[in-house]
């Protein structure tokens, strides 16, 4: 029986509409999710923790998968481009979706006021792990958050939804989010300019899913704002624990 | 009356045994007397002591109070040797970590966190499967690169079948781990050194070939405990 709406990324609203219309008793499930479904052996060995997880879910929910809604734009990344061609081969039903509005160029963003884009899930005292769970669910949900009061920050967190989202609980409450996951809260998973923000003087963990393209930016920010860099492949060590321990109890 | 403050690292650990006198050790100004011990890591389960803090990797025993995170042992006992700017480096068996200060207070920090295969312990089996003595290693002009150890391992092992002296190879090993442990800190102009290679004095001088080296010894992380201690409680 097929009563599955697989997802991945931020897929269009419009795309999302239309689906919640045409299968309202549709279940929806984000496949970027690491669910522990069985490993598909299609993509190489090393390689995004994220990206597996997207095959190893929609696999196993094959039989069950009505669409898959897949962003394929730079509100994703390559990789999702790339996936969609092995899964079409794999017969897959796919819609693929471009939610490229507000991108945005160095030059553009000079001047905007990023503080002021509404995002009270990111800004709020709820947990770290809450926070980026709330988010990424209301991509399909849309409920309203704007309640939720602002809270005064001690620790940033930059970076897309960790495959283990254990390490978030690291963090303290007063932890604010940036990075994609901003983006994504803020309805605009395109905006770069909005993605490269983050708080001037807030101590920040740059966060990027091993063999991720974004590693890239969290390096980068994470010197250009004394930050710490840390990426992570699949389920992360000890060691990456202590360190993220360590820098949010020396700052 | 004694307490005892543990670094349990992959290889050695070190020991930092506090004496107090008992007629003095109600308060926090009791007088003390300190001495330190490096012990393997193998034997700790055969001791029989209770340690009032821990750190490191093998700090996984039952008799430890409380347990610290290792780059929190380091700043807190480095803080004393640092000035401005400085950066204490601490390269054992198994990892690599610094800590950065800026007016006496914690800047920056790293930790490598993926590969070992470029610390002490891959320096200690080079030395025994060559049957090469530490004493033996000068620093050398070159270098292997070892952004990947086990890269470097092949360099030694290629070179060594095709007639290099291995102490020759272990040096450009060790070289190349110099050179690392530069970058790693973001090429400073001075560091402070912290575990297991102050002791290689190959090390020591081939990292002195990129900028000024202050050496504080292998028991920063113990001091860090006890500082840590006597700040939170510090009573006997």
């Amino acid at each position: 029986m097929k009563d599955i709406i697989g997802f991945w990324g931020y897929p269009h609203p419009e795309i999302i509409k239309k689906y919640k219309q045409n299968y309202p008793d549709a279940k929806w499930i984000d496949l970027d999710i690491d669910f522990n479904y069985p490993e598909i052996k299609v993509l190489p060995d090393a390689y995004c923790a994220i990206i597996k997880n997207i095959f190893n879910n929609a696999f196993y929910l094959k039989d069950r998968l009505i669409k898959v809604l897949a962003p394929i734009g730079k509100d994703k990344c390559d990789s999702a481009f790339f996936a969609v061609q092995i899964l079409k081969d794999y017969g897959f039903d796919i819609e693929i979706s471009i939610f490229e509005e507000g991108l945005t160029d160095d030059k553009s963003a000079n001047g905007r006021d990023f503080s002021l884009i509404e995002t009270p899930i990111s800004n709020s005292s709820l947990p770290l792990r809450e926070k980026i769970e709330k988010i990424t669910a209301n991509i399909i949900e849309e409920k309203d958050y704007s309640n939720l009061s602002k809270c005064k920050a001690e620790f940033g967190f930059w970076g897309v939804p960790p495959n283990d989202l254990s390490i978030l609980e690291l963090f303290p409450d007063n932890t604010r989010v940036f990075g994609w996951t901003r983006c994504v809260e803020a309805k605009s998973p395109a905006d770069i300019g909005l993605e490269l923000y983050v708080e001037n003087g807030l101590p920040t963990v740059f966060f990027a899913q091993t063999f991720c393209a974004k590693n890239q930016l969290a390096k980068y920010l994470a010197g250009k704002h004394n930050g710490l860099y840390i990426d992570i492949d699949g389920v992360p060590t000890n060691s990456i624990k202590a360190k993220i321990e360590a820098f949010l109890r020396l700052r | 009356m004694k307490k005892y403050f543990l670094d349990a690292g992959t290889t050695w650990s070190k020991i930092l045994e506090i004496t107090a006198d008992v007629n003095t050790a109600a308060g926090k100004d009791f007088e003390v007397q300190k001495s330190y011990k490096i012990v393997p890591t193998a034997t700790l389960k055969d001791l029989d002591l209770e340690f009032t803090a821990a750190t490191g990797h093998s700090a996984g025993l039952k008799n430890i109070k409380k347990y610290e995170n290792e780059v929190v042992a380091l700043a807190k006992g480095a803080a004393k040797w640092l000035e401005n700017d400085d950066i204490v480096l601490d390269l054992g068996s198994r990892d690599i970590k610094w800590v950065k200060f800026k007016d006496k207070k914690f800047s920056d920090m790293d930790w490598n966190t993926n590969c070992a295969s470029a610390t002490g312990a891959t320096i200690e089996m080079l030395l025994k499967f060559y049957n090469v003595n530490i004493k033996e290693l000068a620093p050398s002009e070159e270098k292997y690169p070892v952004t990947c150890g086990i890269f470097g391992l092949e360099r030694i092992m290629d070179d060594v079948a095709k007639g290099m002296e291995a102490k020759i190879a272990i040096s450009k090993f060790i070289a190349g781990i110099a050179y690392n442990a530069w970058n790693f800190t973001k090429n400073p102009d001075r560091l402070c050194v912290s575990g297991g290679f102050c002791e290689n004095d190959c090390f020591i001088k081939s990292l002195q070939k990129h900028c000024e080296v202050q050496i504080l010894g292998r028991f920063i992380l113990v001091d860090g405990l006890y500082e840590e201690w006597k700040k939170s409680c510090g009573s006997f």
